[in-house]
């Protein structure tokens, strides 16, 4: 018996120690406590009767044997309720629990494990879980600014998805055709509008280079060729700045688009280079069919020729029928009827001749009047003018210098075209100018670079100077010279015809050129004309018609 | 006094010596001044109101000179050109034609024509004086001759 005892007392040594070991040693924080009540049973305080060695390193208390936790921790009561009612509850029913809390006057979480080995006591045994906490809290914000980059991913997403939407809905309600190229031409975008107009399905031609799929004719059914193809112009053209090359309704060039069933239509086409950082990424080309312009333009032009035709035929006849009685073919008269009868033939001559100014002004308008420059001597030209107009200047007994210099003056003109503008020009100084007076015209090669007449020259010229010793354009009303009606108020005065279209014609020839006109006026003093036209010559100018000059010597 | 629209079996004396213009105009005050004018400057005058009766006449009364207008009905001055070109023999590839017109001469229509056919002119009607029509013919018939 003995033996047995003693053998138990060794194990109940061993298992002593054993269990001090581990009490001692265990990682966890380990207090053993006791557990305090007040008169009403309520748990309210605890005492730490043994706390092992991690207990300290783990809440940061030290010496907490036989200290109760309100002094220990002052403040854990409100911090910390349910530490007070787990506790208790838990030694008093001798149900164990496992939770976490948070001890504030400590800062730190703890995941407690509390168990009862004796009523009115308990064992809590704990860890500092503040650093997992950190880090699920951490984990829990990373994962709702995920969730809110999503989100506003999301309708990032939505958002580009709708403009995407709207930008794909535009470029299919857009009227006119649109075509994109990479910059090799191979087509990228293809809208609504170029499918119906060229009868070709958007998928048949993306990715494929632009002129194997999309092919051009001239107005007389010729094929265009790579190079003349604007897309192409543009793409691989030699300048390096911007080019649009566009085609409208009054140029020459006449580009049509042929249809998948081999029709044809006329097409006003813009194509500008795509740039991204400066350069060039591909091309985008914008086009539209001007079947009903072109023929609208056709019909008017038409019309008006046709109209003017129409209203010069009861004015020739009285034109013919004043010739043959001022001849004298058919009676005499006496004084006074032929007086009327010249007043007659003049107030017709009128009428003739504002019907070529209109029909002029409207070829310009329309833009269908033609320029077609031959190399001709300026001063010849100018001469034989001046020689035309002999008579008038007699008649206000004018004086009048012609002085040409011949350097230079080999210049390429559309002669009816320049017969206008001087004819124009020297008719307003002779008739703007009292008798007496005098008109000088100059004429002389002049270098780019030079001002004259207020104006900076930036090009080589051959410059003709018309100046009159007349009554002057008010400087009020100097701006609106070259307008369309426009007569001043003491030309009105002065001479009562004129329609007031002359220098607008005069203008509007030099603008369509590349030549430049402006002058300088005093009232009652003069007035001085500058006109320019380019060495290289006046610039060539497709179209159909003429306009038409006014025989001033034939009255 | 009547106006002979078709040639006329002449009243007056032969012929023989005068030189026969035939004018085709629809207007017809301005083609009674033309025949007036040239018949008091002594030419024999045939006139047609247009294209075609000036085909018939010029075939039949091969004028020395003709007076063209472009605008008419029924047939136009440049149809009748190309015609008596074409169809007139020797006659109708040698006459002298002087296309008498308000149109404006760069019509592509009428600038076809005239390189086609070679008139002798291309004068405005509006812009020329009987006068100068009469000398403009005048010089015409002499560098023929």
């Amino acid at each position: 018996m003995a033996i047995i005892k003693m053998a138990d007392k060794i194990k109940l040594k061993d298992s002593e120690a054993l269990y001090k070991s581990l009490f001692d040693n265990t990682i966890d924080g380990l207090a053993y406590c006791q557990m305090i009540f007040d008169a009403r049973a309520n748990p309210v305080d605890w005492m730490y009767i043994r706390v092992n060695k991690n207990f300290e390193k783990l809440t940061g208390l030290k010496n907490a044997e036989g200290k109760k936790v309100r002094e220990l921790i002052p403040g854990i009561t409100i911090s910390n309720p349910e530490l007070f009612e787990i506790y208790g509850r838990v030694s008093l029913t001798g149900k164990s629990q496992r939770f976490e809390t948070y001890v504030e006057p400590l800062s730190r979480w703890f995941l407690i494990s509390v168990y009862s080995p004796q009523k009115g006591f308990f064992v809590a045994v704990f860890q500092n879980i503040t650093d997992r906490k950190r880090i699920e809290k951490d984990l829990a914000d990373a994962k709702i600014a995920a969730r809110n980059v999503l989100e506003d991913l999301q309708v990032d997403k939505e958002e580009l998805a709708h403009v995407r939407a709207k930008d794909e809905a535009m470029l299919a309600s857009i009227g006119d055709g649109v075509i994109s190229t990479d910059k090799n031409g191979i087509i990228q975008l293809f809208n609504k509008a170029a499918e119906s107009m060229l009868g070709i399905k958007e998928k048949d031609v993306i990715g494929i280079k632009f002129n194997e799929v999309l092919f051009m004719e001239n107005e007389k059914g010729e094929r265009i060729s790579d190079e003349d193809r604007p897309i192409n112009k543009v793409l691989f053209g030699e300048t390096t700045t911007t080019t649009t090359t566009t085609t409208t309704t009054t140029t020459g060039l006449s580009y049509h688009y042929v249809r998948k069933d081999k029709t044809k239509f006329p097409a006003a086409i813009t194509v500008a280079p795509i740039f991204l950082n400066r350069t060039i990424i591909g091309s985008i080309e914008v086009f539209r069919d001007i079947t009903k312009e072109r023929s609208v333009d056709r019909a008017k032009s038409e019309f008006v020729s046709l109209a003017s035709h129409q209203l010069k035929t009861p004015p020739t006849a009285i034109k013919l029928l004043m010739e043959r009685i001022l001849n004298g073919r058919v009676g005499q008269f006496t004084e006074k009827q032929t007086e009327y009868f010249n007043d007659i033939r003049s107030s017709n001559q009128r009428m003739i001749d504002l019907v070529n100014t209109l029909l002029s002004v409207s070829r310009i308008e329309l833009g269908t009047f033609t320029i077609q420059p031959i190399v001709k001597d300026i001063c010849t030209v100018l001469s034989n003018i001046v020689y035309e107009l002999t008579p008038a200047i007699e008649n206000k007994h004018l004086q009048l210098t012609d002085a040409c210099s011949k350097e230079g003056s080999m210049v390429a003109l559309d002669e009816p075209l320049f017969h206008m503008v001087i004819n124009n020009l020297v008719m307003n100084a002779i008739n703007y100018t009292p008798e007496g007076g005098t008109i000088r015209i100059e004429s002389r090669q002049i270098d780019k670079g030079q001002t004259l007449g207020g104006k900076l020259l930036t090009e080589n010229c051959f410059l003709i100077v018309i100046a009159d010793t007349g009554y002057g354009i008010p400087k009020n009303e100097q701006s609106k010279i070259f307008t369309k009606f426009f007569r001043a108020d003491n030309a009105r005065e002065k001479q009562a015809d004129g329609n007031g279209l002359g220098l607008y014609i005069v203008k509007s020839i030099l603008d369509n050129c590349g030549g430049l006109i402006w002058f300088t006026s005093e009232e009652n003093k003069g007035s001085t004309f500058y006109l320019a036209i380019p060495l290289t010559g006046m610039r060539a100018k497709v179209g159909t018609k003429q306009l038409i000059s006014q025989k001033y010597g034939r009255k | 006094m009547e106006e002979n629209k078709n040639p006329p079996v002449p009243e007056q004396s032969s012929v023989q010596g005068k030189i026969k213009i035939l004018i085709v105009e629809d207007e017809e005050i301005i083609r009674k001044l033309y025949v007036e004018e040239l018949r008091d400057q002594g030419f024999f005058m045939l006139a047609a109101t247009n294209g075609k009766e000036g085909l018939e006449i010029a075939l039949r009364e091969k004028p020395d000179l003709i007076l063209l207008d472009i605008l008419m009905p029924v047939m136009s001055g440049l149809e009748m050109m190309d015609k008596l070109r074409a169809e007139g023999g020797q006659y109708g590839k040698t006459v002298s034609i002087i296309l008498l017109t308000n149109l404006s001469a760069s019509e592509e229509k009428i600038m076809q024509g005239v390189a086609k056919n070679e008139p002798a002119y291309y004068l405005i009607k509006s812009d020329w004086n009987l006068s100068d029509v009469v000398e403009k013919i005048k010089e015409r018939l002499a560098r023929k001759e």
